[in-house]
């Protein structure tokens, strides 16, 4: 009874693998880099990676959540950019109301996606495609195709500064990491979420309150999307419909996917989101470092989604 | 026609599952033109032997005789090859094609590479035609009603041209008409010369179609003979078999004080029909039918894990019975699901924190997370008390023994110190020590004055537990029995005239 | 013929409630403005949906099945890319560079089937994989640059019998071929069962794997069909060719009452009718010279209801909650009483 049975080993060695094969592909490419392009680890490109992955992860981590209890949000970069549209036109009451508006829209189209999976019943993939195609619609609406640019001085200011050489945007992930951490591990939500994506009849057992666990991670998704929203608009100085273009759900995607974060529900963590989100990023900017072509970096993240699907199937022992 | 010769003889099968014996010496003879009984409690077997029948298992000993001749039922295909044909209990129904498509999905007839419909409606016409079914090929399942997808399933095991044709519970969700229909069908299946196996948990409906039986307990055959030698409860003995009354664990008691819940004629439709009753404090109440007759959907509806048509479900609150709804209930209940591992617990899911899955408002630390050092003392707490072996409250809850997962379900409930269980198959799948431990554990819930409901299968079981016996049959409860009462009362409530036993 | 199914006037309208709103979009662009009820514009709607529907058609069969195939874009850029590429720089005459295209578009689908069937990998996630990554491919092998058609090929694009261009009649060949298919034979029927229920499917004994390897398959060959089709429309290929292109398919597939749980909807009239609720709307807002943004807007709109419609007709959406009368009476409930409703 002791002893680990044939399930456990199995268990292991997902995790190891997991873990073990992201963590020897990112070494190998590390080391690619120093032989091939030293430029790559000049502090400028370190810390330009790192802003790079802080508005990712953040979306990443809102994607986790919901991935966790089994869903998945294709509208987050969709809910993005309308976020930071919608925030940049309220800019001008003031920077806390656009920063207040850009989070608030976020968590409004979240919520209409909870609504919609939660109560309704509808399946999230539909739901989000659909809330993608009518926001991204609107956004391009809005704003006519064109880019927004006016914003207050200070805005930059305060979301591009670098206390203590830190920039700000990294900042946040940080705060972010830490807070969806807790949620997840320390939290009765965190708990009820787990359980619900594990096994959702056993959750109604055990008296989880189902509709309201799943409602919320579409909320907390779409707010990470407004957060994400404000940190992008700060970097690009300019908020447009092409802040969600397609190829950031792809890259959400796979940050998490590479991350450990099961597509199935009730496992992963929010750190991996986190290290997946760098891990992606990695891979570009070495990729473009190196000279190959950014589509070729497509064809790399393709390739790297489907081959840790499939790690994560062959690994996974019949876990339940 | 009982005087032909043998159409199958399945003769001393034994099955083995690694160290776990599934049937040891299961006999049955069947004949032509005659509707076989095959009755047993819940794990006595019947179902092995049908999978083994049907090929989809493979025996470790004994000999399957068709005709005469000894045959090899290496595969499904196989088994539908040697003439024999299963009607399964759960309807495998595509319902947005047609009932000819549902009959011949898997043989469909074509032309020229098309599907033939004309050929296909004939066929599946014939077979309708036979049996009765006023429905077209044409229409579709999803607009047709339990009997008739019934019908449709029976439709698909007669395309095969079956010898023997295997009904498992058939007539588990089909309405009193329906199933009228369906014996008809079995007597117009029988006068053609096939050979019926019935399975079912409904005595009465054995003694109507049926003119031979075969008893299964514990893996083998007990007793088979013509129907005529046999009386209704002499079935249920020869199915529970010599119960051995062990001691009660508690002496039983009338029901004293105010009650502390009271079920009001609830009922859902083609489950539970106008169940009435009440608890009173610190008794255990047994719900006693045998499978499918309703007692785990009392127990599931009264939770809300299961809908509700009517009724009323009053809980004793601030000194007076007060409404409440079945969502609500299940916040004052501890609910131990029959389906341990599917419903109960969170197997990858480490012990403490299954233990705290219900009690989160006694693990928190500051600042209103789950403080990991107390989740962790407070598991351990309900391990030593309830002797849950464990190498740490960290291990996954999939890693222990049946018993010790299901004393896990316990602690959590306990935790919550509720006033109302319900126990559902409680001991299912346990070894006799850890069977003895959970029940000990009820009486002890029972003198610490919370109301038990439990329903189980096991009659000693029942017996060395309850205060008093609610008969359950076909979602109705017919009687009620004192905790005094002894098995051949109990035995004969469930063979009772015109019930399901 | 019709599918055989009870076909009362109720049923219909259940099963084509957006032929109402076909009629609906149809009158008011046709009051609205001067000419969209013509002939001409009819022939230029059917003329520009005509890649559409032959992609929607793959699309239709995976989801008719109950799986989605959201490569077929990227499928179709890259099928189309080879064929422009050996007859620009390897001289290879037409008909040969386009069989290459169909070949390769079969060929990826088998990829595509192999990773959901072979690899048992959630097909959302693998088509999601080989979307980005046959794009890349194609971007790379064009340089993302726009390559125009040798002039021989290009002038394809104008070819008609009579008033009507020979890619709708394309479209209608294949769009008929794929409803055959579906309705008439026996993959067709098997497809349609394992939509109705993948574990019932296997259990009655059909070959689940092969017939979704299948559909896959057919999928990635109609999408390179239509990525033919539209290459010659546009007389180029450029980075854009099939992008958004799954979306697309699929809402015209959901749209066309076509259900996303699988098993339920056929592909005439659906495809047909699904996209030309987008094509009138692209059209008609075109010529009423509205914001072009709006499209989109009403696209997606449109979708999310038919979405609603759908999950309703499959039964996803019930009553989750029975409000019973709260009386406290003998024979009477209580409070609201919840179902157990399984996640989607």
């Amino acid at each position: 009874m002791l002893a680990l049975t044939a399930e456990d080993r199995g268990a292991l060695l997902r995790k190891a693998v997991v873990v073990l094969v992201p963590l020897v592909v990112a070494l190998a490419l590390l080391a690619v880099m120093q032989w091939q392009a030293p430029n790559f680890f000049r502090p400028n490109n370190l810390i330009n990676i790192l802003v790079q992955t802080s508005s990712l992860g953040v979306m990443a981590i809102g994607m986790c959540i919901v991935m966790i209890g089994g869903g998945i949000d294709l509208s987050i970069p969709a809910n993005m950019a309308f976020s930071a549209v919608i925030g940049a036109l309220a800019m001008r009451w003031g920077v806390p109301v656009g920063i207040a508006v850009m989070l608030l829209t976020g968590a409004g189209i979240g919520l209409f996606n909870g609504v919609a999976v939660a109560i309704f019943g509808m399946t999230p993939f539909v739901v989000t495609l659909a809330t993608m195609t009518v926001v991204g619609g609107a956004t391009v609406w809005i704003t006519n195709s064109q880019s927004i640019s006016d914003f207050p001085e200070i805005f930059f200011d305060i979301m591009l500064a670098r206390p203590g050489g830190i920039p700000v945007s990294v900042i946040i992930l940080l705060v972010v990491a830490v807070i969806a951490s807790m949620v997840m591990s320390s939290t009765v939500f965190g708990r009820w979420l787990y359980a619900v994506g594990l096994n959702p009849k056993a959750a109604r057992v055990a008296r989880v309150p189902l509709e309201r666990v799943l409602l919320l991670t579409y909320v907390i998704s779409g707010l990470l999307a407004g957060l994400a929203a404000a940190m992008l608009t700060a970097r690009l100085g300019s908020a447009s419909a092409n802040l969600g273009n397609d190829g950031v759900v792809l890259d959400i995607v796979s940050a998490c996917v590479v991350g450990g974060i099961s597509i199935y529900g009730g496992s992963g963590r929010p750190i991996g989101a986190v290290l997946g989100a760098l891990f992606i990023i990695l891979i570009g900017n070495s990729l473009n470092q190196l000279g190959v072509s950014y589509f070729m970096n497509l064809v790399v993240k393709g390739v790297a989604i489907v081959a840790f699907i499939c790690l994560d199937r062959i690994t996974a022992g019949r876990a339940r | 026609m009982s005087m032909d010769k043998p159409v199958l003889e399945l003769v001393d099968i034994h099955k083995r599952f690694g160290s776990a014996v599934a049937l040891a010496g299961a006999s049955l003879t069947l004949r032509a033109g005659e509707a076989h009984a095959l009755m047993g409690a819940n794990g006595a077997g019947k179902s092995t032997l049908m999978n083994i029948l049907g090929g989809i298992l493979q025996r470790s000993e004994g000999q399957i005789r068709l005709g005469g001749t000894a045959i090899e039922i290496a595969s499904p295909r196989d088994a539908r090859r040697h003439g024999i044909s299963f009607v399964h209990q759960e309807l495998n129904m595509l319902p947005s094609m047609t009932v000819a498509e549902n009959v011949l999905i898997d043989e469909l007839p074509t032309q020229g590479g098309f599907v033939s419909r004309k050929r296909m409606r004939e066929r599946v016409a014939a077979i309708l035609e036979r049996l009765g079914c006023r429905f077209s090929p044409d229409d579709t399942v999803e607009t047709l009603g339990m009997g008739d997808r019934q019908m449709v399933e029976v439709a698909r095991a007669l395309a095969s041209d079956p010898r023997i044709l295997i009904f498992d519970e058939p007539t588990s969700s089909l309405s009193e008409r329906e199933k009228r229909r369906l014996f008809e069908v079995i007597g117009r299946l029988k006068a053609a010369g096939t050979a019926v196996v019935y399975i079912t948990h409904f005595l009465d409906e054995i003694f109507e179609t049926c003119e031979r039986v075969t008893v299964m307990r514990n893996g083998q055959t007990v007793t088979s003979g013509p129907l005529a030698d046999y009386r209704p409860h002499d079935i249920v003995t020869h199915m529970l078999g010599d119960v051995k009354l062990e001691e009660r664990l508690r002496p039983p008691r009338a029901p004293e004080g105010e009650p502390v819940l009271e079920v009001d004629r609830i009922s859902r439709q083609g489950a539970l029909d106008g169940v009435s009753f009440r608890l009173h404090p610190g008794e255990i109440v047994g719900l006693w039918g045998l499978l499918g007759s309703g007692r785990t959907e009392i127990l599931r509806a009264l939770v809300g894990l299961d809908g509700l048509d009517e009724g009323a479900i009053r809980l004793r609150k601030d000194g007076r019975l007060q409404p409440v709804a079945p969502g609500d209930l299940h916040a004052e209940v501890g609910f131990v699901t029959e389906d341990r591992r599917g419903e109960g617990l969170l197997l990858p899911l480490p012990v403490a924190s299954n233990i705290s899955f219900a009690n989160f408002d006694k693990v928190l630390g500051p600042l209103g997370l789950i403080d990991r050092k107390r989740e962790r003392r407070f598991g351990e707490a309900f391990a030593e008390r309830l002797k849950i072996k464990l190498h740490a409250i960290s291990q996954p809850v999939r890693t222990l023994s049946g018993g010790n997962q299901q004393k896990v379900v316990f602690a959590r409930w306990l935790g919550t110190a509720p006033r109302l269980f319900f126990l559902d198959e409680p001991t299912r799948g346990l070894d006799v020590g850890a069977k003895g431990e959970i029940l000990k554990l009820t009486a002890a819930l029972a003198e610490g004055g919370a109301s038990v409901l439990l329903a189980s299968s096991e009659l000693e079981e029942m017996m060395s537990l309850c205060d008093r016996y609610l008969i359950v049959q076909r979602g109705r409860i017919v009687g009620e029995l004192p905790g005094t009462a002894d098995k051949e009362t109990l035995m004969q409530a469930l063979s009772g005239p015109g019930t399901g036993a | 013929m019709r599918d055989n199914q009870s076909t009362s006037f109720g049923q219909l309208a259940r099963r084509h409630g957006f032929l109402i709103v076909l009629v609906a979009i149809f009158a008011v662009f046709t009051l609205a403005t001067d000419h969209f009820a013509t002939f001409g514009n009819f022939i230029a709607m059917l003329h520009a949906m005509a890649p559409v529907v032959v992609m929607s058609c793959g699309m239709a069969l995976v989801v008719l099945a109950g799986k989605l195939d959201i490569s077929i874009g990227s499928v179709a850029f890259l099928s189309s890319t080879f064929a422009v590429l050996l007859m620009n720089n390897h001289g290879v005459p037409p008909v040969v560079a386009f069989a290459v295209t169909l070949a390769a578009g079969a060929a990826l689908g088998a990829l595509n089937g192999f990773i959901v069937v072979g690899l048992g990998i959630n097909p959302l996630i693998a088509t999601l994989g080989t979307m980005i990554a046959l794009r890349g491919v194609a971007l790379q092998l064009t340089n993302a640059v726009l390559i125009p058609l040798p002039e021989s090929v290009r002038s394809l694009g104008n070819l008609s019998i009579g008033p009507i261009f020979v890619d709708i009649l394309v479209a209608a060949v294949v769009v008929i071929a794929a409803d055959q298919l579906h309705r008439r034979t026996v993959f067709g029927r098997q497809l349609n069962a394992i939509g109705n229920g993948e574990e019932v499917a296997a259990k009655i004994g059909i070959p689940v794997g092969r017939r979704v390897f299948v559909a896959f398959v057919l999928s990635g060959l109609f999408a390179s069909i239509g990525g033919i089709m539209s290459l010659i429309q546009v007389g180029s290929i450029s980075a854009y060719l099939g992008r958004g292109m799954e979306f697309t398919a699929v809402a015209v597939v959901v749209v066309g009452g076509i259900s996303l749980f699988g098993g339920r909807g056929t592909i005439l009239p659906g495809v047909v009718l699904g996209a030309l609720t987008f094509e009138m709307i692209a059209n008609g807002l075109n010529q009423m010279s509205a914001n072009p943004y709006a499209y989109r807007l009403v696209t997606g709109a449109i979708i999310f209801v038919a979405m609603y419609v759908d999950a309703m007709k499959s039964g996803r959406i019930r009553s989750r909650r029975k409000k019973l009368a709260v009386r406290d009476e003998p024979g009477r409930s209580t409070g609201t009483i919840a179902e157990t409703t399984s996640r989607p």
